[in-house]
């Protein structure tokens, strides 16, 4: 009887998850629908506005061009890294997200006719005295990964003696000038002075001694495949665009006339009114809570799965044969070893390739949750099993029990008393590691949290806030534990 | 008069130690053997060896006729039939007195749950516990778990029952209650192996004593030849430490 309700546990479950597949896949069928991923911390190009919807330079140009051409687009905010990740590994169709045009991403990817000409500038903490390149000898930079402003970072800091640190959120590179750790960052103009206008203004300044640097033109990624259908609509819907005035109108909309103080003007409209603690709280609590809905339904599907095959795992390793264990503690040794963003880069844009079949977002997450969860959760099935009293087995097995009942009734009774503690513990890890896959472009919490700060460069408020809801939601569930542990213990 | 047990030269090494150093024995119906000797000397090596707990390197074990040490899956079977009972009790924590007793005979299917616990109270009132049917393991004292895990064993309906230092971990003053049981299955007929170290209750209950001394059997006899004229120099030097002491 116990052992068919594990089944049908483990079957409902399998159930949940290719639930979750077959929507997306009939979408993709039914109509033609082009996924573009973009990046979530480059505002004014991309950024969600204080109704956590979508807007920006590349997302009103990407949609104007979808509508002259005739197509759709469903524009995912992934996350630079990611969404590149994603484009090479053939989970989206293309990226559109301030990507400059060069000759490494026009071999990899398809890329679009140039829509935006950009140049990179320097910013320094207000009042300081670096104001020029000259004055950067022994200094550290700050700058974006992968950006044009880091490429232009590092063909230039030979020549003027500076060393550059690198981060993957833009928020991170102006934090670090404005406390001093750095002492200037390089970035695309539209994007220094929306940063400025926003809630750098008393902290830093674009470099007076320095003229705006490797023009570059940014253009859109489209994967190789579509070559001769997207990319080639993409670059009629631009000629359009540009024709009739549409493309002024958007770039107008949030550059003004491209000078600091028009585009300041055009930014601070954009923006939360009360910049207060509460202000802030309230005029973002919606998005906090997507957010952490996400979290929570990744948090409960991770453990669910997690749970299941962690005791089967933890299980083959007591099993008396050698194979089996050996199974059980390979599955440990490795998926417990993998940094959990590491197997889930790896899950989310290794294996698609590998398999030729797009894993989404969500199910690359609920696996890599299951699987490292898994494995920490394996380790103390088995050390709870073993903890038990070598006697209980021998007396049940000399009753003439065999070995599956001497364990379902009397081993794993007393081990699972003494596992509670664990899976209390690991359900508590389980829900802080959701905050990793943010790296996978997910909604959750974390990912929210960087997207509000994207646009509003309040770093330290929204971080607290993030951190505040952790913390109640794991109080929550500490609370939710122990009163289980004590009904079990009862 | 049929053989129960019967182990012929049974040897178990551990690499180049050999701790069992060819044993035969034999254990007839209704007869009750007492291993005695110092510790180290094998003799609970050797009775745990009668129900498979322990492996055997080389030699042939058969209870009831069936080979123990080539058994397979069917040690199962065969243990239906071997009582055991151990030196730390081994009591379920997780059930009550009476789901101890009646957890084997439900679970292999020998009776149903009314059945097994209408027997297993008669089996609690053998070793005096009809008043702890629904206790705890956790709420009794040594002397009282030790006649559970009699009950418990008894429950199986054994034609055999093995004790390994049945008293050892007891309270001076729960000793007798056990030994009481004891004695009252061996004059029930019950074949019964046992290690212990309480002399007396081996001269009185025992039909056959075995003295073991460094993995092997140094002397066996009825308890007037091994305690009254006790031959081998090692058993003499062991009965003057015990008795002494």
């Amino acid at each position: 009887m116990k052992r068919k309700w594990l089944w049908s546990t483990v079957f409902a479950s399998l159930l949940i998850v290719l639930g979750f597949m077959l929507p997306q896949q009939r979408v993709q069928a039914a109509e033609k629908t082009y996924t573009i991923g973009t990046d979530v911390t480059f505002a004014p190009f991309e950024f969600a506005d204080k109704n956590n919807k979508y807007v920006g330079i590349d997302i009103d140009l990407m949609n104007a061009i979808a509508k002259t051409e005739g197509f759709k687009v469903d524009i995912k905010p992934l996350g630079f890294n990611a969404a590149v990740q994603a484009l090479e590994a053939g989970q989206i169709d293309g990226v559109i997200a301030g990507m400059s045009i060069t000759k490494e991403r026009q071999e990899k990817f398809s890329m679009s006719d140039p829509y935006y000409k950009s140049g990179v500038v320097m910013a320094v903490a207000k009042g300081a005295k670096i104001q020029s390149l000259k004055d950067l000898r022994g200094k550290k930079v700050a700058v974006k990964t992968g950006t044009a402003s880091a490429d232009y970072a590092n063909s230039v800091k030979a020549k003027y003696g500076f060393s550059t640190v690198t981060f993957d959120d833009s928020n991170n590179v102006y934090d670090n000038v404005k406390t001093g750790n750095a002492q200037a960052c390089f970035e695309d103009k539209p994007v220094m002075q929306y940063a400025i206008a926003t809630s750098y203004k008393n902290d830093l300044e674009l470099a007076k001694n320095f003229k705006m640097a490797m023009a570059n033109n940014y253009g859109i990624a489209v994967k190789q495949s579509e070559a001769a259908t997207l990319t080639k609509k993409i670059n009629a819907g631009i000629k359009k665009l540009k024709a009739n005035g549409q493309y002024d109108k958007i770039v107008r909309k949030y550059l003004g006339n491209g000078s600091e103080a028009s585009q300041a003007k055009k930014t601070a409209a954009m923006q939360e009114t009360d910049r207060s603690f509460m202000g802030l709280l309230k005029s973002n609590w919606g998005t906090l809570m997507s957010g952490l809905g996400e979290t929570l339904w990744l948090t409960i599907v991770g453990i669910v799965c997690a749970t299941i095959v962690g005791i089967l795992i933890g299980l083959l390793g007591v099993v008396p044969n050698k194979f089996l264990q050996g199974v059980s503690t390979t599955f440990i040794y490795i998926f417990r070893g993998l940094p959990m963003m590491v197997l889930a880069l790896f899950i989310y844009s290794g294996v698609p390739s590998l398999i030729d079949q797009k894993v989404p977002a969500f199910i690359a997450g609920v696996i890599t949750l299951t699987l490292n969860e898994g494995a920490y959760t394996a380790a103390f099935v088995k050390g709870g099993i073993s903890a038990v009293d070598g006697g209980q087995m021998e007396a049940a097995r000399s009753l003439g029990l065999p070995w599956g009942k001497s364990m379902r009734r009397v081993i794993l009774p007393q081990g699972v008393k003494i596992m509670i503690p664990s899976f209390v513990n690991q359900f508590i890890i389980t829900l802080k590691d959701t905050s990793i896959l943010s790296v996978l472009g997910l909604l959750e919490l974390t990912q929210t949290g960087k997207i509000i700060i994207a646009r509003n460069m309040e770093g330290f408020k929204i971080w607290a806030m993030v951190a505040l809801i952790y913390l109640v939601i794991i109080t929550l569930l500490t609370w939710l534990s122990n009163w289980v542990q004590k009904k079990v213990n009862a | 008069m049929s053989t129960r047990v019967e182990m012929k030269d049974v040897r178990k090494a551990y690499g180049d130690n050999e701790v069992i150093k060819g044993v035969d024995l034999q254990v007839q119906d209704n007869e009750v053997v007492v291993l005695i000797g110092p510790s180290g000397a094998g003799k609970s090596t050797v009775l745990r060896m009668m129900n498979g707990l322990e492996t055997t390197t080389d030699g042939e074990i058969y209870v009831d006729g069936k080979d123990i040490a080539h058994a397979g899956k069917n040690i199962d079977q065969i243990r239906e039939n071997i009582g055991m009972v151990f030196q730390h009790f081994n009591l379920f924590p997780n059930m009550s007195v009476l789901g101890n007793v009646t957890l084997a005979p439900i679970e292999l299917g020998k009776k149903s749950k009314a059945e097994a616990e209408k027997e297993a109270k008669t089996f609690l009132e053998v070793v005096g516990l009809t008043d702890k049917a629904d206790a705890m393991p956790a709420s009794l004292s040594g002397g009282q778990k030790q006649r559970v895990a009699i009950a418990r064993a008894l429950a199986m309906h054994p034609d055999i029952m093995l004790f390994d230092e049945p008293t050892s971990a007891l309270d001076p003053e729960m000793v007798g209650d056990v030994l009481g049981v004891m004695r009252r299955l061996a004059e029930r007929g019950m074949t019964m192996v046992i290690v212990t170290h309480e002399m007396g209750f081996a001269k009185e209950v025992a039909d056959r004593v075995v003295f073991f001394g460094d993995g092997k059997i140094l002397e066996q006899g009825t308890p007037t030849q091994i305690f009254d004229h006790p031959q081998h120099p090692r058993l003499q030097t062991f009965l003057k430490q015990v008795l002494e002491a």
